[in-house]
């Protein structure tokens, strides 16, 4: 069971990433590497690694999103 | 079309890209034949410092490398996040002030209130805890972060003043340095555990000697660094 769940999140993340490098939008891209940072949380919980599954998470889930969308915002859109 | 093809190929560098792999080959082959006799140590570094924690009395393993077997890596990591917080204060360095104009929602003003003291207590607990339960500084540290994030988001008015900050990392740094400096002096070792640190003891609150004590430094330097990153990000604006 835990092997399936992994192979899936596995595809799942490698899926999200596909889609996070080929958005138009920078914003939407910062969107969807919060759910690569989330699918890599699972992934870390699963292979024993709590330590790093809660820096992770509170990180690049959190944070470094934010931080991205905060210098977005002052860059400006340029295309 | 026949042209643009032959001017593609004259522009490639064919002499440095073949010299490239030539070279990579060299140093692979090198890097095999070294690999192939070095004693079989390599693959055990890990269960040797795993044998080593115990005698640290610290119930998690991690924590007891990321602070004492590699103390002075994790005073690196903590100045490099320093320089990255001074960088970003640096390139926003105007003094106007807030670009947020609108007023937050009402119901985020709300909660706001209700769970900045939950989060607070939550990255506090898992500062304190870092060598007991998974966590530890950083994590605390950007926990604590998040929430002062929350407020700033809510908040139009409020502000981290720039001399508690300055204040708490100070003395935050400079703490690490000294109980490095002590252990130097006391143990002939930089970081030198010189609390009592007995196994009996694992699994409690006061454990570990130093450790639990430079984790919760830890958390205090990145915590300040983070708020400030944030705080300088939403508030200032580098244009005008």
């Amino acid at each position: 069971m835990t092997g399936f769940i992994i192979l899936s999140t596995f595809i799942g993340l490698i899926i999200v990433s596909f889609a996070a490098i080929i958005q138009k939008k920078i914003a939407d891209s910062i969107i969807l590497f919060m759910g690569v940072g989330l699918g890599s949380v699972v992934l870390f919980y699963l292979f024993k690694a709590p330590d790093v599954a809660l820096t992770e998470a509170v990180i690049s889930a959190g944070i470094s999103s934010l931080i991205f969308l905060m210098a977005l915002k002052h860059l400006g859109e340029q295309k | 079309m026949n042209r643009r093809k032959i001017s593609i190929k004259r522009e490639l560098p064919t002499a440095t890209l073949s010299g490239f792999v030539l070279s990579a080959l060299l140093i692979l082959t090198i890097l095999n034949i070294l690999l192939q006799n070095m004693p079989h140590k390599i693959e055990t570094a890990g269960d040797l410092l795993l044998k080593l924690n115990t005698t640290e009395g610290v119930a998690n393993a991690v924590t007891t490398v990321v602070v004492y077997f590699r103390g002075f890596d994790t005073l690196g990591e903590i100045s490099v996040l320093f320089i990255a917080s001074m960088g970003i204060g640096l390139m926003l360095r105007s003094n106007t002030k807030c670009n947020i104009k609108s007023e937050s929602n009402f119901m985020l003003q709300t909660a706001s209130k209700i769970l900045f003291p939950v989060i607070l207590l939550f990255g506090t607990y898992v500062m304190i805890y870092g060598h007991l339960s998974p966590g530890g500084g950083f994590q605390g540290g950007v926990i604590i972060a998040s929430g002062v994030l929350l407020l700033l988001i809510s908040d139009k008015a409020f502000e981290v003043p720039h001399s508690v900050i300055v204040a708490l990392e100070t003395f935050a740094g400079v703490s690490y340095v000294l109980i490095g400096l002590i252990g130097l002096l006391v143990l002939d070792t930089f970081l030198g555990n010189f609390l009592p640190h007995d196994i009996s003891q694992m699994g409690m609150l006061l454990s570990g000697g130093i450790i639990p004590l430079i984790y919760i430094i830890v958390g205090i330097k990145v915590g300040s660094e983070m708020s400030m990153i944030v705080q300088n990000l939403i508030k200032r604006s580098d244009d005008v």
